[in-house]
């Protein structure tokens, strides 16, 4: 059984957008193999002095058909793991006849068009250029133009089922349409231009006669099967009284819950309701609907089989097109019971879980309790990702970790959740999660006794603390802009003052922004707080003589994070090049995943528990990180002691700007540790 | 304009270095199974319009962001419309046509038109059929590529329908622009 990219819904991943490119490749080649990187040969249909659109056409639909088709009754795909676009037929109608217009004054249509382009016409640069402005004119125009838009809306509809007719049946007519179509597109070439290299040529028969066998085999490979049996996953058309079944619930709207009542039977613990994820496993970690459970769509029947027509299966995802196939897939095996969660999980967490007082209208105190309800029981679940079980309550008996944005999106507005955001000013100000606070991370460090970028003394770092009205007792959520060392370095301020409960936001802003989640320009209403400085938490912290003594000792590992190039001497911008004596070199940014978009996070825990693995012999070796100031290495200790749970890592903060400078510290400049001898 | 050939149709002195069309059936054959594949590992058929109208969205956000962002149709694409598979397609497409040309000695910088018909009625032609296609592939949520090629293999209802419909739309018009073919 194949899985597509849709069925897993991970059409948006880089992965799907690698293969749509090659995919586009080939799509590219075979129109141009086709001619149809000529304007004049497209139009030609139009004029039946070139029918090579209807000979490509009708070739490229029967072959992938067929194809398809075969697949299917192999077992190796189904219809459901495809996207199916909605029939709609008023906007289809329309449309269908206004393409037609503009194809024929434009000679292009948008594939052909690229072809065109790549072949160097003009004409298809230009028609392209009008593409563009149609689309944003329709953009412009929609709100006049959404009747029609939804007009005659069906749903994923198939030809066969709208004519009652079996699929079989109406694929062989329909290649035969096909086959007719090529000989009377030759004849009418012949007829206007005299000239038909294919008509009657053993190379046209040859190919009808495989088409329309192949089109009649499938009627061997899936005999249609005669009343509603239920046995076999073949994904046969809806059957007419299932088809029955599901319009007359969807004209009584059953095939829906809203939000409210799931959430309000959710809290209630009604036996007999099965809520299924159907996202990906690892969407499903970071947040869910408390009691879902996670299935692969090609797993639904089999895994709900206990639930069949018992009780209510309610399914959901982000949107509300996949869950939709789902159901009907599961309509068609017998399902009587499944029906979807209206607008998703986004429509839950919006209706269901949004703090009341981020609400733009306001609501009862009957409202606003059942609200507070839902989120008292829904936002309870462990939620955090990379801590399954460990998170009862989202409080501060958590240590350092790491949050993904559904968790802060979803917790807004929980009672101690401080957001600090630490991005340059004037990004905070444009756009930032709202009542979030800025903090410039610079201004937690400065010059102490001669050394510069030192992480400030916990009175200073208190004061900064109490003008942005923060106690002991809240929970604080790090947001970074592209460097989530930004994050880092402020949580080693909070650790300074023994603040231990802090999560640094997966992705940071970027992330936030990309996931679509709420963005406010306001400033936040602060309060000035008292808080204290009677902690000086330096057990985490190396000075220079600590690292000195440390050298050459065998139980303990230095780790330089630096680039490759400043640990080998090659650049510098210090008083002396190289590095500590024995130091190993793992680059900060090798911890992170950088995406185009301005979007890092931090590499899989597994993925970096390998790494250090290998660099670090057990996990009670002591551990010295340091960068040039400070700033990078923050991160790397972050990964160590928080991520992956090493006890004795300790953060040389002075850095390279101090060991360079002092002369009678010793420096290396050799790539790296002399590795064991190889065998010549 | 350097490179430029003025080109009108069937040039044979320019035409006769690249080399013939493949068989149309042949290529149908070839395009019907790079279909078939983007079913198998997408989980979904091909498409052209959706790209070059996200980089529509994209241009508007560039241009008037609020607006944008704030609009029904583009605003639900977000703030980064160009993050989608279909995009990539399109770009494909333009690569993979570019390597079939070059291989075939077909690039020629030129307005196809017919002898007797000036450029810019071509052109002409060519921006209104493009403003008009753009506008019905969003109306009809796919162009030849997504609804009438991929939702035809598929046997769908609303993409039958729409391919039935391009074909009398474009011969119904075809007798009033059939001056820009003219030789």
């Amino acid at each position: 059984m194949i899985n597509t990219l849709f069925s897993l819904d991970a059409l948006d991943t880089s992965r799907a957008f690698f293969l749509a490119l090659l995919i586009g490749f080939g799509f590219g080649f075979a129109l141009e193999r086709a001619g149809f990187s000529s304007s004049r040969r497209l139009a030609g249909v139009f004029y039946f002095t070139d029918m090579a659109v209807v000979k490509v056409m009708f070739s490229a639909v029967l072959t992938a058909l067929l194809g398809l088709s075969y697949l299917i009754g192999f077992g190796w795909i189904q219809l459901d793991q495809i996207f199916l676009m909605p029939t709609l037929y008023g906007a289809q109608i329309a449309g269908g006849l206004l393409f037609g217009v503009g194809f024929v004054m434009g000679a292009w249509c948008p594939g052909t068009a690229a072809a065109g382009l790549a072949a160097g016409r003009i004409d298809a640069l230009v028609f392209l250029l009008g593409t563009l402005g149609g689309s944003v004119l329709f953009n412009e125009l929609f709100p006049l133009l959404k009747p029609l838009y939804t007009a005659g809306n069906r749903g994923a509809q198939m030809a066969y089922d709208s004519l009652g007719i079996s699929r079989n049946g109406f694929i062989l007519a329909f290649t035969g349409v096909g086959v007719s179509a090529f000989w009377l597109s030759e004849w009418a070439e012949k007829t206007r231009t005299g000239r038909s290299p294919y008509l009657g040529s053993p190379f046209l028969k040859a190919f009808s006669l495989i088409l329309v066998t192949a089109a009649a085999g499938l009627f061997v490979l899936t005999p249609a099967r005669a009343g509603a049996s239920e046995k076999s996953s073949n994904p046969a058309p809806l059957f007419d009284g299932e088809e029955k079944a599901l319009m007359a619930k969807v004209e009584q709207a059953r095939d829906h819950i809203e939000p409210e009542e799931l959430a309000d039977r959710l809290t209630a613990g009604e036996p007999d309701l099965v809520v299924v994820d159907v996202r990906p496993a690892g969407e499903f970690a970071a947040f869910h609907i408390r009691g879902s459970l996670n299935v692969p769509i090609a797993q639904l029947a089999e895994t709900l089989l206990p639930s069949k027509n018992k009780g209510l299966i309610v399914l959901y995802s982000n949107g509300m097109t996949h869950p939709a196939q789902a159901r009907d897939s599961l309509q068609r095996l017998g399902f009587g019971n499944a029906c979807l969660l209206t607008d998703g999980l986004q429509g839950f967490r919006d209706r269901c879980l949004k703090p009341v007082s981020l609400r733009p209208e306001p609501l009862t105190p009957v409202d606003a309790g059942r609200v507070n309800a839902w989120r008292a029981y829904f936002l309870a679940a462990p939620v955090i990702s990379n801590k399954p079980g460990t998170a009862q309550t989202p409080s501060k008996t958590l240590g350092p970790h790491v949050v993904e944005t559904d968790w802060v999106a979803a917790s807004l507005a929980m009672p101690g959740l401080k957001i600090i955001d630490l991005r340059p000013q004037p990004e905070y100000n444009a756009s930032h999660i709202p009542g979030s606070l800025s903090l410039n991370v610079e201004s937690l460090r400065g010059n102490i006794k001669g050394v510069p970028s030192m992480l400030l003394p916990p009175p200073m770092l208190a004061a900064q603390f109490s003008l942005l009205g923060l106690r002991p007792s809240d929970s604080v959520i790090l947001v970074s802009g592209d460097k989530l060392y930004d994050a880092t370095l402020a949580g080693l301020a909070f650790e300074r003052l023994g603040h231990a409960d802090f999560a640094v936001l997966n992705g940071g802003f970027a992330k936030w922004g990309q996931d679509g989640k709420p963005v406010s320009a306001a400033l936040p209403v602060v309060t000035e707080s008292k808080y204290p400085a009677k902690t000086d938490d330096h057990a985490f912290t190396a000075d220079f003589q600590a690292v000195s003594a440390s050298l050459g000792k065998p139980g303990i590992v230095i780790i330089d994070v630096r680039p490759a190039d400043f640990y080998t001497g090659k650049k510098s911008d210090e008083a002396r090049a190289g590095h500590i004596p024995g130091a190993i070199n793992r680059p900060f940014s090798e911890d992170v995943v950088v995406r185009s978009n301005k979007v890092v996070t931090f590499k899989p825990t597994e993925e970096l528990a390998a790494a250090y693995g290998r660099l670090i012999p057990s996990t009670n070796t002591e551990v010295i990180v340091h960068c040039r100031t400070g700033h990078q290495a923050s991160q790397t200790f972050f990964v160590l002691k928080h991520l992956l749970g090493y006890p004795k890592v300790r953060w040389y903060d002075a850095g390279w700007t101090e060991w360079a400078a002092r002369p009678e510290l010793p420096i290396a400049t050799e790539s790296q540790p002399p590795e064991p001898e190889r065998p010549r | 304009m350097k490179g430029y050939t003025d080109m009108k149709s069937e040039d044979r002195s320019t035409a006769a270095a690249s080399r013939p069309y493949s068989n149309p059936y042949l290529a149908g054959v070839l395009l019907g199974l790079v279909l078939l594949a983007s079913f198998v590992i997408l989980g979904a058929g091909l498409g052209a319009s959706s790209g070059i109208a996200r980089i529509g969205a994209a241009l508007s956000v560039c241009v008037a962001p609020s607006h944008t962002l704030g609009s029904d149709y583009f605003g639900k694409w977000g703030a980064k419309p160009l993050n989608y598979y279909l995009v990539f397609m399109f770009a494909g497409t333009f690569i993979g046509a570019l390597f079939s040309a070059i291989l075939a000695n077909r690039i020629r910088l030129q307005i196809e038109r017919g002898a007797a018909a000036s450029a810019s009625r071509r052109l002409w032609y060519a921006l209104a059929g493009g403003v008009i296609v753009g506008f019905a592939s969003r109306l009809a949520q796919g162009c030849t590529s997504g609804q009438a090629l991929s939702g035809g293999a598929l046997l769908l209802s609303g993409s039958l329908v729409f391919l039935l419909c391009l074909f009398s739309g474009g011969y119904a018009a075809a007798w009033f622009v059939r001056g820009q073919w003219h030789d």
